[in-house]
């Protein structure tokens, strides 16, 4: 399984005020809220631990298949960058720019997944679906992308449900996917 | 307060975080803060964080995790002020 998300770092810093009170309380533990506010870059810390919470929220939900849940304190990020939810793990790789924050979490931690981060507006699914197709071999009409009733997005080929896990996301001016091949 | 006396004030909290005001304009009992209105995950704690101070209720992490939609955040308000 697979899941991944990315923070249009400008956007989040508009959209959101990590210091307003009780901010930080709701969503980290104690621990993540002591390494956040004696972080050199506190902000940035913020929202590379949101990431990787969200990342790891987008595979476990879709390994355990539950309906869409907000319990952010639930995913507890470890300074070796797993995140750990309800006595699973998930590995987490974070990418951290000026401009945004990326994250990929694994059930397994493999190397044989694609990920692209696009920087700008575009139709995500078509991207996805080309490259899905591509590497499929297969023509690129018979790829779907349809959410479940959990709301998890899933690929399916010539409307037959492929075990295939994909994950989605988009904020700001940023879109990626990651997909395990 | 009422279900009905209750929306409006739903409404006015949430406003400020929607993207997309179609669904706004369509809000009702079924409205999905994430799906229908986009409401960016994060700014879902300010929702949370509003509400607390609108209308002076604690939402625990029990209550936060449901508080995903119009209807669940109005049973958890209703439960809350009657805990008072």
């Amino acid at each position: 399984m697979i899941g991944n998300d990315i923070v249009d770092l400008q956007l989040a810093n508009k959209q959101s005020n990590w210091q307003r009170s009780g901010w930080l309380q709701k969503i980290f533990t104690v621990t993540e809220q002591k390494s956040i506010l004696f972080s050199e870059n506190p902000s940035q810390l913020v929202w590379r631990f949101w990431s990787m919470k969200e990342a790891a929220y987008k595979a476990h939900q879709s390994y355990i298949k539950h309906y869409p849940k907000y319990a952010p304190w639930d995913y507890e990020c470890q300074p070796g960058g797993e995140v750990i939810v309800n006595n699973h793990l998930y590995d987490t790789q974070t990418e951290v720019t000026k401009e945004y924050v990326y994250s990929i979490a694994q059930r397994i931690n493999t190397t044989n997944y694609c990920s692209t981060i696009f920087k700008k507006e575009l139709d995500l699914k078509l991207q996805l679906k080309q490259i899905l197709a591509q590497k499929l071999k297969v023509d690129i009409s018979s790829v779907s992308i349809k959410k479940d009733t959990y709301q998890i997005p899933r690929l399916y080929i010539n409307n037959k449900k492929e075990d295939i896990p994909i994950s989605l996301t988009h904020h700001g001016k940023y879109s990626a996917f990651a997909v395990t091949l | 307060m009422t279900k009905e006396e209750l929306l409006p004030k739903l409404k006015a909290i949430i406003e400020p975080y929607v993207q997309n005001q179609d669904g706004l304009k369509k809000l009702n009992e079924n409205t999905d803060f994430i799906k229908d209105l986009e409401i960016n995950s994060a700014n879902l704690v300010d929702v949370i964080l509003d509400v607390e101070d609108e209308f002076g209720i604690e939402i625990d992490n029990e209550a936060m995790e449901k508080m995903l939609t119009v209807k669940a955040s109005i049973e958890i308000i209703k439960a809350k002020l009657s805990e008072k």
